[in-house]
């Protein structure tokens, strides 16, 4: 009797200590996303008292939309340029690091610092460091295309702003790497050597399946950062020069907050929502069908 | 060792070295240029920008100060860090303790795949929702903010702890509950100290994430001044010292300033506990 007492208070404690998460959670998150789900079959503007259900056609317009597609094209680029400069660079510095002997946690550390710092802070000092000092490279070297800051050249911009979000992205997936490399068992290095495989082959017959799991890691994160990415193209550009480099995370915040057409916003990050979704999705599977450790 | 050393070869190690070096100066580059300047006059820094400064003039570290506000954002964002991070610390590990010792109950189950649900969506999803939500029960304030941020931490958090949790051995909770403890007393005496290295980890990411955050201030807080944290600053100041640009580097360093000193004494665990989430995530 005592006995059956006790059991049930343990299950009022656990479920308890379930409840907080599960009330916030559902109010801030699950609720928030189906309100704008909802808010994208209207034809609200973000002020008005009432709106009008008018179905899909803000999806279709979206989809007519040339404005929508060029800022799906810029954010497609813009990904696409972050996750080869963050992958190459990161495993370039991992490998680099590991081999290192000497000053190693002064190293790391000091690779490690751009993570610390605030987007909007780094952004506005890259931009500073584009105006000052572009043209002055420029001029030394006579290219006319660094006589002006890049963030003012509608060719350029987009570059400039991946530069800077790179700067300060490659510090995490780095480490990852550090740890991937790691957990390779220094006794297939050596029965390698003993073989007499080159520097190149050990990379790629051992080191590199042993880094499949952590490059599927990094690549995730560099997608989703690069198909979301806000701070630094909202601070450095605003999305321009002339919509160069209007990613979508800026085209659906100006949409709703600028333009008044938050119904229309709330139908982009739906479409947004779709393309994260599917890339997790690739994720899953490519995860599962793993490397070495199959994680 | 040293067959490594041999075997990798002397060319290999000056590319090394040269791309290490290399991008220390990248990084360290702008950084040394803000904290030079910030230091000069206009003209000083209209000769010579790359130098060091002539003697070290701190009227632009007077003029921030003086205005009083720096201190009002850094006190703005640390009391919202702190407060986020009581939060996420209270709600993360009572539901992740909650899914792990009841995995086989149908309700733990769900909850635990609704909380993880959370992974497939991008902020933008809900970040306008959320602004009319917010404005709507009039949280456009720093509580409100602090309350998203523990809603938002969940689906990290559960996945982390739900994950260290289960691979715990059972044994010394059995032991305590046959010596009669509550689930709440395990939960406290022993479960909270078991987890802590995970606790920690997620501590600090969840720290630097609301430290630095932009966008969900930019929402919440950005129309009244009073609630502005030190990346909002940063924002609505790029203007206003864009012809003064030392003083702008100044406020830059400012802004920096803390989160460096952190940095500075605990990078050990900083970095250790980032590498953890990050690998485990």
């Amino acid at each position: 009797m005592n006995k059956k007492i006790v059991f049930s208070w343990d299950r009022l404690t656990y479920f308890l200590f379930s409840l907080p998460a599960v009330i916030l959670y559902s109010f801030f998150f699950v609720y928030a996303v189906i309100v704008g789900i909802n808010y994208s079959f209207t034809d609200w503007n973000g002020i008005s008292k009432s709106y009008n259900y008018i179905g899909f056609d803000n999806y279709l317009s979206l989809f007519k939309n040339p404005n929508f597609w060029q800022s799906l094209e810029v954010t497609g680029k813009y990904a696409l340029m972050l996750v080869i400069g963050v992958m190459a660079l990161s495993l370039i510095l991992a490998l680099s690091l590991n081999s290192l002997k000497r000053f190693k946690t002064f190293t790391k550390s000091v690779y490690f610092l751009p993570a610390m710092i605030s987007a909007v802070t780094l952004s506005l000092i890259w931009d500073q460091m584009f105006y000052r000092i572009a043209p002055k490279i420029g001029e030394a070297l006579n290219i006319a295309a660094l006589s002006q800051s890049p963030l003012a050249s509608p060719k350029y911009a987009l570059i400039a702003i991946v530069l800077v979000n790179i700067w300060q992205a490659v510090a995490l997936p780095t480490l990852i790497f550090i740890a991937g490399l790691q957990s390779v068992p220094d006794e297939l290095y050596e029965s390698a050597r003993i073989d007499g495989a080159s520097t190149f082959k050990r990379f790629r017959f051992i080191t590199m399946p042993f880094l499949v799991p952590t490059i599927t890691v990094n690549m995730v994160l560099a997608i989703k950062a690069g198909v979301t990415s806000f701070d630094y193209a909202y601070t450095l550009t605003g999305g321009g020069p002339i919509k160069a480099s209007n990613l979508i995370g800026i085209m659906i915040y100006n949409d709703a907050f600028q333009n008044m057409k938050f119904a229309m916003a709330n139908a982009e990050s739906v479409v947004l929502f779709v393309i994260i979704a599917v890339l997790s999705f690739v994720q899953i599977w490519l995860s599962r069908k793993g490397g070495v450790n199959g994680k | 060792m040293k067959l490594t050393i041999k075997a990798e070869g002397l060319g290999w190690r000056i590319l090394r070295n040269v791309v290490l070096v290399l991008g220390i100066i990248i990084i360290l580059g702008p950084l040394y240029l803000v904290l030079v300047n910030s230091f000069k006059t206009m003209p000083e820094a209209g000769r010579n920008f790359f130098a060091l400064p002539q003697s070290l003039n701190f009227n632009n570290y007077a003029e921030l100060l003086s205005k009083g506000e720096y201190w009002g954002y850094v006190w703005n964002t640390t009391y919202i860090t702190f407060f986020s991070i009581l939060l996420v610390v209270l709600i993360n590990p009572t539901v992740s303790y909650a899914i792990a010792r009841n995995s086989h109950k149908t309700y733990y189950k769900i909850i635990y795949f609704y909380l993880l649900l959370g992974l497939f969506v991008p902020f933008q999803v809900i970040m306008l929702p959320l602004t009319k939500i917010m404005t709507g029960i009039q949280l456009l304030n720093p509580f409100g903010l602090i309350i998203l941020y523990g809603a938002l931490s969940l689906t990290r958090g559960v996945f982390l702890l739900v994950n260290y949790i289960q691979q715990m051995p059972a044994e010394i909770e059995e032991a305590a509950r046959i010596d009669g403890c509550s689930t709440f007393q395990i939960y406290y005496s022993i479960i909270l100290r078991l987890i802590a290295p995970m606790l920690v980890t997620l501590v600090i990411m969840d720290a630097l994430w609301f430290w630095n955050d932009f966008m969900l201030p930019l929402l919440l807080l950005n129309k009244a001044k009073e609630f502005w944290t030190l990346p909002l600053f940063q924002y609505n100041f790029k203007t206003e010292y864009s012809f003064n640009y030392t003083m702008a580097f100044t406020s830059y360093l400012m802004a920096m300033l803390p989160i460096i000193l952190v940095y500075a004494f605990g990078q050990k665990h900083i970095i250790a506990g980032l590498t953890e989430g990050a690998v485990k995530g």
